[in-house]
């Protein structure tokens, strides 16, 4: 026999259901804007039909329906979606860091302008050629010396301003360090909740959503790939587990476990000579990461025990903006020992091709410019200085204009012979260097009887002259930054693309949820009524029968 | 994800806006390597030949200054030999009284003068006819007996080759004076500007001191006619050197050679104006913003904006809530 207030059970149910889908609805709105914010939706499912099965179960036609319930609130979402999401966010990172990085350099380096280094030596070789066509003249030698200076200061201003961006990138791998251990250490507390409110059947949605942020913003660091650990319990079946991240070596394959469960690791940075990478120590190259023990909090290894560590060859190439980070900013490359091969990097390179420019040009110059004799019938001395050892070595950084030609300008050296005051013919000679190739065979200079030779040497710059070397320089700049820039384009193309497809299935739409919030809405309308319907029936039995003829 | 789309779209728009604003205000295709690398390249290479063309312009107006002055000066010279010559001529007469031939004296030894003035020409502090020493005047500051301003003395040395000094590439001499100053005006062509003036001045000085000489009336014995017509050199000449038709012949070939200088020179000038138009030409070719196209681009790409905007505008503003009550 059914009961007198099924009718009123079942409207309720689905007053119930309908209030929570409605309430959901509200809850998608309101978080419309929230970042990885997955819209929910409310599982309705029939309850189960009277009379249930049974032994003493009423014999009854049909199987009469007793209304809905809620089973579960999922989130929406594709995790192939968020698979391929972050594959491209890896990409992004370091394409995006890379860029960064070379368009700093591209400003420093301020080409194709009237005021690069190309200018300055321009200048320089031009005030030469004043020099030759007025030899005996104070003010055209005095204008060709500051010229020099003048390139000399490039040379140093160049120099500190690509040592500083590179010590702001070395600051920035520890940035991005921290950041990574903090995500690691965010994700780990998320799994930590996780666990304790999944095997109670709760779903935390917005627990989910939060950590496949992290999980995000982590790939754009380093790439790394997720397990899913189901929690044990009364877990329901639409809940999703802690998160096991694990990254894996590119060169042996073998996975490092970064986050597992409530535990994880922290990563450390170590330079080529010893400690943290430093910003003023631009000498201690990125040597590795090291990794510590995995626990809550994380613990160091016992001693003794080997230390788990990621070094350059570890990273995937192209992938994470730490990869790009250490690129530019310079790493030691190791053989299968452990021994240091080379320092590499994209700054470090730039530093040593400018440093070999600016030392091939001063040796050079010099030793041409003290075959010469000055106004004053003696030969030319040196006309730049460097770290002022004996041989001087010249880096871009201690590059200067000796100082006792920058008091005296006679000391230039122009003329070819001795004291002859209207000879500009060994200016002409030094003004020639700019075409001259600078290769492994040393170069000989030859004016009437006076012959300069200057050995061959290990330091040379293959064949190019000094500005074509610079241009090399500039052509490698160019194209390295165009090929970041595209792939940087490209990677943003791609992830929106994914970001949009991932939006589609995941986003809340205002329409939709205003859609559903009249369903809900009508569904619960319908319900209440449905209760005055039943409530006017049960009037009529109670307090309409058995009166009749009253 | 409409709006992410849009707002994408209008970056991008507002991108490309800047890099044409930047090209027409810069005028430059390219403001960083890597918008270009190929270009980027090739221009610094332009802009280098172009700077060498340039400065091989301006060692042009140095050249031009040293050849005209140098003319001009020869020119003087070339004049006042006709007058020598007149003089000597008129020397020779055996009618002059010794008066006569004082005057004689006298304007020969004004002009004497004059030669050693012009011997030490001067263009901005540089004496043109002392060789590489353009320190040094050509004549004095020493004086002979008489008051004359005499060679300097570096210059006689020259003549007999002395040794000044050893060094370990070997010995070195006065050259100087008779050294040529050059010039650059193209790659690895070098010009000589400058006519070594000692031979040339020192040979006529010690001409006129001959006539001088020779024409003194103190002088015993007197000069006769035939020894002064004799110096005025010639067919009847018995003297090879030291005559007045062989120096002015020698000043004649100065100046041809100059003259012959300054065709070589205008020529380079010619070829050099055609390489700065060519090399102008090539680096605006690379590197110069085709400003119509540049503006049409600019343009579109301003309606596809307004566009752009103006359709965002009505998406992002409608939705389902607009039109529930």
């Amino acid at each position: 026999m059914r009961s007198t207030f099924m009718g009123l059970e079942a409207s309720k149910r689905g007053l119930f259901t309908q209030q929570s889908a409605l309430y959901t609805t509200g809850h998608n709105i309101s978080n419309a804007n929230t970042l990885g914010y997955s819209r929910q939706r409310v599982n309705m499912q029939a309850t189960p039909g009277f009379p249930t099965a049974g032994l003493n179960s009423p014999s009854y036609p049909g199987h009469l329906g007793t209304g809905v319930e809620a089973t579960s609130i999922q989130r929406i979402r594709d995790e192939f979606i968020d698979r391929q999401y972050r594959q491209e966010t890896n990409k992004l990172g370091y394409w995006e860091s890379r860029s960064n990085a070379i368009s700093q350099m591209e400003d420093i380096l301020d080409e194709p302008s009237q005021f690069g280094l190309n200018a300055a030596l321009e200048q320089f070789w031009k005030g030469l050629e004043d020099v030759s066509t007025n030899p005996e003249n104070a003010s055209s030698r005095r204008v060709a010396i500051e010229r020099a200076a003048h390139l000399a200061e490039s040379f140093n201003y160049m120099d500190t301003q690509l040592k500083t961006i590179q010590g702001n990138l070395g600051n920035e791998i520890n940035v991005a360090t921290d950041r990574i251990n903090s995500l690691l250490r965010q994700i780990a507390a998320i799994n930590k909740q996780v666990q304790e409110v999944e095997p109670n059947g709760l779903v935390p949605n917005d627990l989910y959503d939060a950590r496949d942020v992290l999980i995000d913003e982590l790939n754009s660091y380093i790439p790394i790939s997720i397990e899913r650990v189901p929690s044990g319990g009364n877990a329901s079946n639409v809940a999703e587990g802690s998160i096991t991240i694990s990254f894996k070596s590119y060169s042996t394959g073998d996975p490092i476990v970064l986050v597992n469960g409530k535990n994880y690791v922290a990563m450390n940075t170590t330079g080529e000579k010893s400690g943290p990478i430093d910003s003023n120590d631009l000498t201690n190259v990125f040597k590795q990461i090291e990794i510590s023990d995995l626990d809550d909090p994380p613990t160091k290894p016992a001693a003794g025990a080997g230390v788990k560590t990621i070094k350059h060859n570890d990273l995937e190439p192209g992938k994470g903006k730490l990869l790009s980070l250490i690129n530019s900013y310079g790493y030691g490359e190791y053989d299968a020992g452990g021994a240091l091969i080379s320092e590499k990097g994209y700054y470090l390179e730039t530093l040593a091709d400018l440093n070999k420019l600016a030392s091939t040009f001063a040796n050079t110059f010099n030793e041409v410019h003290k075959g010469g004799f000055d106004l004053n019938g003696d030969a030319g001395v040196a006309f730049f200085t460097g770290d002022g050892g004996t041989p001087e070595t010249f880096t871009a950084a201690n590059i200067k204009v000796n100082e006792v030609l920058k008091k005296n300008s006679s000391l230039l050296a122009a003329s070819s012979v001795k004291g002859e005051e209207g000879n500009g013919k060994w200016a002409i000679e030094l003004a020639n260097l700019q075409s001259k190739s600078i290769g492994a065979g040393g170069l000989t200079i030859t004016v009437g009887t006076n012959t300069v030779v200057i050995p061959p040497s290990t330091e040379h710059l293959e064949g190019a002259t000094f500005n074509t070397f610079y241009q090399g320089m500039i052509g490698k700049l160019g194209t390295d930054g165009e090929e970041a820039y595209r792939l940087n384009k490209t990677s943003e193309s791609l992830l929106l693309t994914l970001s949009n497809n991932r939006d589609s299935v995941s986003s809340v739409s205002l329409d939709e949820e205003m859609t559903n919030m009249i369903t809900f809405q009508q569904a619960y309308n319908a319900n209440a009524r449905m209760i005055t319907v039943v409530d006017e029936t049960l009037d009529k039995i109670i307090n309409g029968m058995g009166r009749v003829g009253l | 994800m409409l709006s992410n789309n849009m707002l994408l779209n209008l970056n991008r728009s507002y991108g490309k806006m800047s890099k044409l604003q930047d090209q027409l205000n810069s005028g430059s295709k390219i403001t960083r390597p890597s918008d270009d690398p190929v270009i980027a390249v090739k221009g610094m290479g332009y802009r280098r030949d172009l700077g060498r063309v340039e400065q091989y312009t301006r060692n042009m107006n140095e050249v031009n200054n040293w050849l005209d002055s140098s003319d001009e000066s020869l020119n003087q010279i070339g004049e006042q030999m006709k007058r020598v010559r007149e003089l000597v001529i008129q020397a020779a007469n055996g009618t002059n009284s010794i008066d006569e031939r004082e005057k004689i004296k006298t304007e020969i030894d004004q002009i004497r003068k004059q030669f050693q003035e012009v011997g030490n020409t001067k263009i901005a502090d540089r004496y043109i006819f002392s060789g590489t020493n353009t320190g040094k005047p050509l004549f004095g500051p020493e004086t002979d007996a008489n008051g004359n301003k005499t060679i300097n003395a570096d210059y006689t040395n020259l003549l007999d080759n002395t040794v000044v000094s050893t060094t370990a590439t070997g010995d070195q001499k006065v050259s100087a004076p008779n050294g040529e100053v050059k010039i650059e005006v193209y790659d690895g062509l070098q010009m000589q500007v400058n006519t070594p003036g000692a031979d040339l001045f020192g040979n006529l000085d010690a001409l006129m001191g001959k006539l001088s000489n020779l024409l003194d009336p103190k002088r015993s014995p007197l000069a006769t006619s035939e020894e002064i017509s004799d110096a005025l050199g010639g067919f009847s000449s018995t003297s090879t050197s030291d005559d007045i038709t062989t120096l002015h012949n020698k000043v004649l070939e100065a100046q041809a050679d100059i003259g012959a200088r300054q065709n070589r020179v205008e020529m380079m000038e010619n070829r050099l104006s055609i390489r700065e138009i060519s090399v102008t030409k090539q680096l605006s070719n690379n590197e110069d913003v085709d400003y119509s196209k540049a503006i049409t681009e600019l343009v579109t790409s301003e309606s596809i904006h307004q566009a752009a905007l103006s359709v965002g505008a009505k998406i992002i503003q409608q939705t389902l809530v607009d039109f529930i009550r």
